[in-house]
């Protein structure tokens, strides 16, 4: 392994991510730690701001049709691969097909797709055969996968397969020879890419990176991180434990501040095709009685700033949250209610598996707490603690729990998700084409479709109300709550931002 | 030879015991000559009484989460504080000793019975020896902790897997242990000649055997005993243990050592019974060794 | 001799073969899907579907089988599910930091264990005889993990004397590399100081009780010569013994270690691939891993009768 030369050193941001970077391809494996390395080293054609907005990124100019249908982009001047290739409107293209392939928003941009091609070395032309007005902001997401572009031959391995080759288009290289997945991932600055003018805004405007190369080290403790911190082993920690935050904050070279405003939205899900889920009735009893402060504390601690209880779908903060609908979460927690209601679904004591995965702390202890509640409501709890690989494989099956199925399971949500319907997996209730629970709501469809069709924020703000109402009829599925989650850094480290995912550029340090 | 009648000088020749007064009973002569004997036993006598009490000693349930109290240090209401879900950490320790304990001795008992059985027919069906050992030379390269993941993977993490994923790793020692007596005891001629006078095996076993191999096993039974809690603690620690659901030692040293730099005292209660525990067994084990047969130091 | 040597080396074929099988098919049995990891949250059942063929995970058991035995045979440990990298690089990348650490950690633990053994057993009853006994008691019976925390607080963050985690490999510095390891070293060896310490003074004692130690003493040989040359050279075999099957304990032990001051060692490798059921990881591995062991307890077998030639074979 080659020796890093004390200069290099001093600029040497080291960053401790959220959780292991075992692959590097964001089309193909769609986990949040993937998507946070891949910005790194690859550009977009466009990104959200933080107002959540599409702002050009890699395209300096673009052309739509007036009946909305044709789309014609181009690009900006000296954009070229870490191989020193020019970026070109075919690489643009086979990027784009490999993403539709893969993202629920491309996918339908892709049915209403009538061809993709390019016109020339800059420009390239997308032509649908019905208006899909969300186009841009589709290409400028930060949910995964994002729309990266690299160059054609890489493009063109199949979406269900891992890419092997990793050459970028953005600010950063990836040096390979000093990947130890599981364990350590580098980054040097590409001398050659060419930032825009304007400031950075999340994914937005000019990715100016202002170190040399970035060391990302996993470490899967956190009190081993938080001493690593503190002792200035590393200077950027993305995710401390809540816990550990006030000794953080005492020290006074360590600054702490919120990570992402979006945060994340705890839930569980039942299962809507066996008993005693499958009946609404029983679904609801479960809402009634439980207490998302409890939630909340056990997975996030009593720091009430960082949590606070959500009688919605929608993510606190954003445009659409609405709390139509939900007073079932409002109202006093009556467990007597509850019971009864229970009773009235016709509950005879059946099992109730709950699947926990041992190896995600949130999940481990929203899982605990229900586990408790469904102890107090009188129910018999079959707690499965399991990991998170066989929770992954176990939601899929359809089968009764007793045969290898399930009846609950806990996970969560980035705020980000959340925000509308257009990415927001959970919250469609198509039935067996629905997430894991497989809710049957034609209500809630039909609102979603409707708010696909709504032109203007005060339309999508009234559907997304009666959206609301529907999925909590329907217990689509139970949100326990929305959390915050702290970053912390050394105080020699300047330029750090909030945001969905940590942003490297405008981040500097000083020796 | 000579070491059976003299007894090794170990801790029990310190100068501690009074030659005034010729202790009387059997009880008190072992006390007295193998203090660490009686000592590992006396405190395994307490924390299983403490165990066996363990709904009388001022506990609460152990299980139910009351999140508003989370992470209390200890306190009037809360002995030893609160855990991260608010439990009280007094009561899931105590209660923890059951299944600690519990965990220890069905290995030790588990491991001792396979061992046994598998060293015996290795040691006297000699074609079978070789393939055996070399079988349990690879069971002791997979780690427990491996086993006890892959069990946990099969089903799902319980009390039941981490026992047998423990005994299973802890089985060949003994195995090897009792080959190892089989062996030596085949050398003797009085063996030799009760085979040829047509005592039948199972008379062999237990008039020559078992008496040449119940001390060794003995003395390994109670060290398998305390490396099975401790190894019960790593398994929390990697995630494949006992779910807290069911307090241990482990599990709650495990949950709360991500919060050990500012809740010391939720690693510090467990950590001190469990130390206390294994300590206990080892004395017991150390004692037993000294006064059962001292030949059987080193043989593994 | 050479006979036996190879006899025994041929033998470990067999076993590894069985040993590839069971590892195969115990995972072929576990539940849990990487292709359902790896697609993610978001993914519908016909992605996970098309990943699990993309990866070939969806041929039969037989078809899957041999070709891995045809894989191993030429030396190939195939492909991580996850990282699209050759397990054996993998493997290679982790086996400095492993070994590393292992090495130190054994080198450390033999080298004040039997000295503190041998003055055990040679002052038995004494002061040092009990604290020694006091030390190996807090080796034995506080789990690595709290070990290595208070370690790491104390030594690391409040003294500043080593760092609180990481590795850096041999050719970047010496002391840069030894530094990294003396806490995990210590954290971990505290249990094999324990163990060998244990065995070293019961056996010493055990051979000091000997008639002809007495004659040794009688002959006026100095204590030390009886001590090192004649009484410990005879409970070698039990103390060689205890310190082999304590290397099984070490590498167990070294998942901890390597977790908590995040060396980024084979342990850790293993435990994250069984978390996430890349298969062709844990297969090289635990296969690589039972022959180490198989080899080493193959190497202690042979050095008995060095030890002690009253054994033969």
């Amino acid at each position: 392994m080659p020796a890093v030369s004390i200069g290099a050193a001093a600029n040497t941001l080291r960053f401790v991510p959220q959780s292991n970077l075992a692959n590097f391809d964001p089309i193909w494996g769609t986990q949040y730690v993937v998507r946070n390395a891949s910005a790194l080293v690859w550009d977009t054609l466009y990104g959200v701001d933080d107002k959540l907005q599409p702002q050009r990124q890699m395209v300096a100019s673009e052309d739509v049709s007036a009946d909305g249908l044709t789309w014609t982009f181009q690009l900006r001047d000296g954009l070229r691969f870490h191989d020193g290739e020019p970026v070109l409107a075919r690489d643009v293209v086979a990027s784009l097909k490999r993403w539709c392939a893969r993202d629920s928003m491309g996918l339908m941009i892709r049915a209403l797709s009538a061809e993709i091609g390019a016109v020339d070395d800059r420009r390239f032309r997308w032509v649908l055969r019905k208006p899909f007005p969300k186009l841009l902001f589709a290409l400028a997401k930060t949910t995964t996968p994002c729309a990266f572009i690299m160059p054609e031959r890489i493009a063109a391995t199949d979406p269900f397969k891992q890419i092997s080759e990793y050459v970028g288009s953005g600010p950063m290289r990836f040096v390979r020879d000093e990947w130890d997945p599981g364990a350590r991932a580098v980054f040097e600055r590409s001398a050659g890419y060419v930032p825009r003018q304007e400031p950075p805004s999340w994914l937005a405007g000019g990715k100016q990176m202002l170190v040399d190369r970035i060391e990302w080290i996993v470490m899967s403790e956190p009190a081993t991180a938080a001493a690593a911190l503190q002792n200035g082993e590393v200077d950027w920690w993305e995710s401390p434990i809540s816990d550990l935050v006030p000794l953080l904050r005492s020290k006074s070279d360590l600054v702490v501040d919120i990570a992402d405003p979006l945060g994340r939205v705890g839930s569980f899900r039942m299962n809507h095709l066996h008993p005693p889920f499958n009946d609404v009735r029983a679904r609801r009893a479960v809402l009634m009685a439980m207490s998302q402060d409890d939630y909340m504390r056990a997975a996030v601690g009593n720091d009430e700033r960082l949590w606070k209880p959500m009688a919605s779908f929608f993510t606190p903060g954003s445009p659409l949250y609405t709390e139509e609908g939900g007073e079932i979460l409002k109202a006093p927690r009556d467990v007597d209610a509850a019971k009864r209601l229970l009773a009235d679904s016709n509950y005879c004591g059946e099992p109730v598996t709950c699947l926990v995965a041992q190896d995600q702390p949130e999940v481990k202890a929203m899982g605990e707490i229900t586990a408790d509640l469904l102890k107090r409501l009188g129910m018999n709890v079959d707690y499965a603690a399991v990991d998170w690989g066989t929770v992954g494989a176990r939601r899929a099956q359809k089968a009764p729990p007793a045969q290898g199925g399930w009846n609950m399971f806990h996970t969560y949500h980035g705020g980000d998700d959340c925000t509308t319907p257009a990415n927001y997996i959970a919250l469609r209730a198509n039935g067996d084409g629905a997430w894991f629970g497989w809710p049957d709501s034609p209500a809630v469809e039909t609102e979603i479709a409707h708010w696909f069709d709504a032109k203007t924020l005060e339309e999508q703000r009234v559907v997304a109300g009666r959206l609301n109402r529907a999925a909590f009829d329907d217990v689509v599925f139970a949100p326990t709550g929305f959390f915050l989650a702290y970053q912390a850094w050394r105080k020699t480290i300047s330029g750090v931002a909030k945001g969905p995912l940590p942003f490297f550029w405008g981040v500097s340090k000083s020796t | 030879m000579s070491a059976a009648s003299t007894p090794a000088p170990g801790i029990a020749a310190a100068p501690v015991a009074s030659e005034t007064q010729q202790p009387k009973s059997g009880l008190s002569r072992i006390v007295h000559r193998y203090p660490p004997l009686a000592l590992g036993a006396t405190l395994l006598a307490v924390l299983m009484a403490i165990a066996a009490l363990a709904p009388l000693l001022g506990t609460v349930d152990p299980s139910v989460p009351s999140p508003i109290n989370r992470t209390l240090p200890p306190s009037a209401s809360f002995w030893f504080g609160t855990d991260m879900l608010g439990r009280d950490l007094y009561s899931r320790v105590i209660y923890g000793a059951r299944v600690s304990l519990t965990v220890g001795l069905s290995v030790a008992l588990l491991a001792s019975l396979f061992g046994s059985i598998i060293g015996f027919v290795s040691g006297s069906v000699r074609w079978s020896d070789a393939f055996i050992m070399r079988v349990m030379d690879g069971l002791m390269a997979i780690p427990p902790v491996l086993l006890a993941i892959a069990f946990m993977t099969l089903t799902r993490a319980s009390i039941a897997n981490v026992i047998l994923a423990i005994a299973i790793a802890e089985t060949p020692s003994v195995a090897r242990l009792v080959r190892a007596t089989v062996l030596s005891l085949r050398e003797q001629p009085y063996i030799d000649a009760a085979i040829v006078a047509g005592t039948p095996p199972a008379m062999i076993i237990w008039r020559h055997l078992l008496p040449n191999a119940v001390a060794p096993i003995a003395v390994q039974a109670t060290y398998i005993c305390a490396a099975a809690m401790i190894i019960e603690a790593v398994l929390s620690f990697i995630g494949a243990g006992i779910p807290s659901v069911i307090p241990s030692w482990g599990n709650i040293m495990a949950d709360g050592r991500a919060l050990w730099q500012v809740k010391p005292y939720i690693i510090f209660f467990p950590a001190l019974f469990l130390s206390v525990t294994v300590l206990s067994v080892n004395l017991l084990g150390d004692g037993l060794r000294d006064a059962l047969d001292p030949r059987a130091t080193g043989t593994l | 001799m050479i006979v036996y040597v190879l006899g025994r080396i041929a033998a470990t074929i067999p076993v590894m073969a069985v040993v590839g099988l069971v590892v195969f098919s115990l995972l072929y049995v576990l539940p849990g899907d990487p292709a359902a990891l790896i697609a993610g949250d978001q993914a519908n059942p016909e992605a996970i579907a098309h990943i699990r063929h993309g990866l070939g995970l969806d041929r039969p058991f037989l078809l899957r089988l041999t070709e891995w035995f045809w894989q191993i045979l030429h030396g190939d440990l195939g492909t991580s599910i996850f990282t699209n990298l050759p397990v054996s690089t993998m493997i290679g990348q982790r086996l400095g930091p492993t070994l590393s650490l292992l090495a130190v950690t054994f080198v450390f633990a033999v080298i004040v264990a039997i000295p503190i053994g041998v003055v055990a057993a040679w002052r038995a009853g004494s002061w040092i005889d009990r604290a020694v006994m006091a030390l190996n008691v807090i080796g034995f019976s506080v789990p690595a993990f709290i070990l290595g925390y208070l370690l790491a607080y104390v030594f690391a963050l409040q003294l500043g004397w080593f760092p609180v985690q990481g590795y850096t490999p041999l050719d970047q510095g010496f002391w840069s590399w030894l530094g990294h390891l003396v806490l995990p070293a210590v954290a971990l060896g505290s249990l094999q100081i324990a163990l060998i310490a244990r065995v070293t003074r019961a056996a010493m004692l055990d051979i000091l009780q000997q008639d002809y130690v007495r004659a040794a003493r009688a002959k006026g040989l100095p204590e030390s010569t009886i001590l090192f040359v004649h009484v410990l050279k005879n409970a070698s075999v039990p103390i060689a013994t205890v310190v082999a099957s304590g290397i099984a304990v070490l590498i167990g032990g070294a998942v901890v270690t390597e977790t908590v001051f995040a060396i980024p060692g084979i342990g850790r490798l293993t435990v994250d691939a069984i978390l996430r059921r890349d298969y062709p990881t844990i297969q090289g591995v635990v296969l690589l891993g039972s022959f180490a062991c198989i080899l080493i307890n193959l190497l202690v077998d042979l050095l008995y009768p060095l030890l002690d030639p009253r054994i033969r074979r």
